[in-house]
């Protein structure tokens, strides 16, 4: 079904959830001492699987906006600082919708919920590596420190974005995942 | 009998502000949104383009000035900042003292142990700090003096020229001003939720957990919120469609932006001063101005 | 017989929305609402009226940031009670419960408080058939797709889950909004039988009257954050000046009486459900004093 004003529509919805989760304590989850992993880039991967790669992009380009007026106006972190550079909130999380869409779209033939799966790791790996590339890039951050971030936050974020991709996609689209009834 | 007031953990609407309006009918404020929005994307465009201390602080000046004249109270603005100071002087001392610092002249200030603070690392802290404050008061002033619907139409009108482009302007302005109005939607959904949840026996509190059973925690919060986001984006759409919403070709609007000549003229004076801080950058000016004053090392 | 035991007492209770933030409101005003063992409760007031504000503190979500609540025994004011045992014991159901289900499997749904609560196996099971089938769900239905019931069945499954805590109170907020007249008639039914225990009790706030009618015993009317009239219910329904002020209706079976006592017929007001007024009409139309 294409229809241009659904597109609109979600778009907005999908940006909107992702500065809530931002903005409030919802988008952070609390990891390894003090730093948090985040799931605001998660409704970027499900607009883009749900409503194609251009969706994508545009709920990235509101998440990255965010960010940035995040860091420009109420950091909550050190990190929040970098984040006023539009090459680390904004050009990066362009492309996590374009990614996530083109890895389910390969992959959905094999097997839907695998490929949600992928794709929620592949939109999680996406911004990861982009933003951290670019702080790097820029000289924000030595890259043994990135490494390291990249092992102990951006691998837990990939798994959690894999189970929420597949929750949420999987409740919406009426597909069964995995077992074939309750546990009770 | 009064208890302390502790805010409920449940209260979220009222925690999710996105930049206040400060409607005090200034000058800036009758300034075209699209004015606003071009020169705010010049700053971004100084920021990040010069390294100069002097330029990132005429600035500094330019920005402060608009903040007056826009009649913002002075202290309000800085309160904005506060919450980001000791960051900012966490990543200035960073800054300083552990990231090398490059250049022709290097002047050591100051040695201890395996730090070293020479004067160029002093000049990169202070730019980074000055370059962190020069944008957030921008990014403030444009929110005070400018309403969520000028915001709107501005950004429609300047993203028009896209369109060659296959940018879809229209569309694009819809998008952000659907985002906009749905938050606080979702903060009250979202807070229905977790009390409900947490009336089923749900604990969302801290723990040592591990990572599949703290993903697992945040389904009965999160799975639904967007399954009630998503049932009410159809009905958006539904509604749209039954109002003869066909997109944006040749829809006309009832809002008409007029540009001024002191539009103009605004947007010519930013990019003028905007472009002279960048040569200063690319002229180091302040190496110049050190070098004028004391020895170079050999 | 003895007095029956009172189940949640509160007293002078107010509350501020955002209190201490720009955005204050003041919600409840020196509320006082008692809920006896065997009783149902009925909340009327018109929306914003601060009904939600004051079933929220009926299960701990709220604190009393002023005044007390007495539930089962615990006072809310005590910092030291255990607040999952009072969720356990007083069910509060939200409007369109059903928004809340996240399992992929109906029966995990239902099971979450259960398997909340740190039951066995077997037990969780056996809860959950309880709980399913006294909403008239078959068992069977556990192996379903959520997302693939209908929406009368979901607001069911919804419920099942909260039953399955095996509460002693049932809270409800607008529990027949959004249903069809055989699926409001069907809950209604399910509440009025399972208040029919005499240790427990329910507590039910709406806007429609005839739900409220159908089931109270004793109805509060709330207006603007304070309790306007209280009483028994087949008092306080029939109080039209109350209730209309307060941009309330009346029960259509009220309305229908003094409509036609308006007219001279001698039609007593106090029938508050169908079945009563049409006895009464019945009675009339034969010509019987």
């Amino acid at each position: 079904m294409n229809n241009p004003t659904r597109k609109v529509v979600v778009a907005g919805v999908m940006g909107a959830i992702s500065v809530f989760l931002g903005a409030s304590h919802w988008g952070f989850v609390p990891w390894l001492a003090g730093a948090a992993l985040t799931i605001m880039h998660v409704p970027v991967i499900i607009g883009a699987i749900l409503e194609g790669p251009w969706v994508g992009v545009a709920i990235g380009a509101i998440f990255g906006a965010f960010s940035l007026l995040q860091g420009a106006i109420a950091p909550t972190g050190p990190a929040d600082v970098w984040f006023t550079n539009p090459l680390v909130s904004i050009l990066p999380r362009l492309l996590i919708g374009p990614i996530a869409w083109l890895a389910y779209r390969a992959l959905r033939q094999i097997s839907e919920v695998a490929a949600l799966a992928i794709s929620g790791v592949a939109g999680s790996l996406t911004n990861t590596v982009l933003v951290l590339g670019a702080l790097g890039l820029l000289r924000f951050l030595p890259w043994g420190v990135i490494g390291t971030i990249a092992v102990t936050n951006g691998l837990p974020e990939a798994v959690l974005a894999a189970v929420l991709t597949v929750a949420v996609v999987a409740a919406w689209k009426r597909i069964a995942i995995g077992q074939k009834g309750s546990t009770v | 009998m009064n208890r302390p007031s502790r805010p409920s953990e449940f209260e979220l609407v009222g925690r999710v502000t996105i930049g206040q309006y400060l409607p005090t009918n200034s000058q800036v404020h009758q300034l075209d949104p699209r004015a606003k929005l071009l020169m705010v994307l010049l700053l971004a465009i100084g920021v990040v383009a010069s390294d100069s201390l002097l330029g990132l602080a005429i600035l500094l000046g330019g920005v402060a000035l608009c903040l007056v004249s826009a009649r913002i109270p002075l202290g309000y603005t800085l309160d904005g900042l506060r919450p980001a100071l000791p960051f900012l002087l966490l990543l200035a001392l960073l800054q300083i003292l552990v990231i090398p610092a490059r250049g022709p002249c290097l002047r050591t200030v100051w040695e201890w142990a395996f730090f070293s603070v020479t004067d160029r690392s002093l000049l990169a802290g202070a730019v980074l700090a000055l370059r962190f404050v020069v944008m957030a008061l921008g990014i403030s002033l444009v929110s005070f003096s400018t309403s969520t619907t000028e915001l709107t139409h501005g950004i429609e009108h300047l993203l028009r020229p896209m369109q060659t482009f296959g940018l879809p302007a229209h569309e694009a302005a819809l998008v952000v001003n659907i985002t906009i109005r749905f938050l606080p939607i979702l903060a009250a959904e979202a807070e229905r939720l977790l009390k409900a949840q947490a009336s089923r026996g749900a604990d969302f509190g801290p723990g040592r957990f591990g990572l599949l059973t703290r993903a697992r925690k945040l389904l009965p919060l999160l799975v639904p919120l967007f399954l009630i986001s998503l049932r009410r984006a159809d009905q958006l759409v539904e509604a749209m469609e039954a109002r003869c919403y066909l997109g944006g070709k040749g829809r006309t609007n009832l809002i008409q932006l007029r540009a001024h000549p002191r539009d103009h003229l605004a947007v010519l004076a930013t990019s003028m001063v905007v472009a002279l801080v960048v040569y200063l950058g690319s002229i180091d000016v302040e190496g110049l101005i050190l070098s004028s004053i004391l020895p170079c090392p050999t | 017989m003895s007095q029956p035991d009172t189940l949640i007492s509160v007293q002078d209770l107010a509350h501020t929305y955002l209190r201490g933030t720009p955005f204050e409101v003041p919600s409840l005003r020196g509320v006082s609402l008692t809920v006896a063992a065997g009783r149902t409760v009925g909340l009327v007031g018109p929306t914003g009226s601060g009904k939600s504000t004051l079933l929220q503190h009926l299960n701990g979500l709220l604190r009393p940031q002023e005044g007390t609540v007495h539930v089962l025994g615990d006072s809310l004011t005590d910092p030291s009670i255990n607040i999952r045992d009072i969720r356990q014991r007083v069910g509060l159901v939200f409007q369109n419960p059903e928004d809340q289900l996240f399992e992929p499997y109906a029966g995990d749904d239902v099971a979450f408080g259960p398997r909340a609560l740190g039951l066995e196996r077997d037990q969780v099971r056996e809860r959950v058939r309880q709980a399913m089938e006294a909403v008239g769900l078959s068992f069977d239905l556990k192996d379903r797709l959520t997302s693939q019931l209908s929406q009368g069945e979901r607001r069911r499954l919804a419920l099942a889950g909260v039953l399955a805590l095996e509460p002693q109170i049932l809270v409800l907020d607008e529990p027949t909004a959004g249903l069809d007249p055989l699926g409001r008639r069907s809950l209604l039914d399910f509440l009025s039988s399972w208040a029919s225990d005499a240790k427990r009790a329910i507590v039910l706030a709406t806007h429609n009257m005839e739900d409220i009618a159908l089931l109270s015993d004793d109805v509060y009317v709330l207006v603007a954050g304070k309790i306007v009239l209280s009483g028994p219910a087949r008092t306080v329904l029939q109080n039209a000046d109350v209730l209309l002020q307060s941009s309330l209706s009346l029960p259509v079976s009220v309305e229908l009486s003094r409509q036609l006592r308006r007219r001279g017929l001698p039609v007593s007001t106090d029938s508050l459900t169908m079945d009563e007024a049409t006895r009464q009409i019945e009675v009339l139309l034969r010509g019987d004093s």
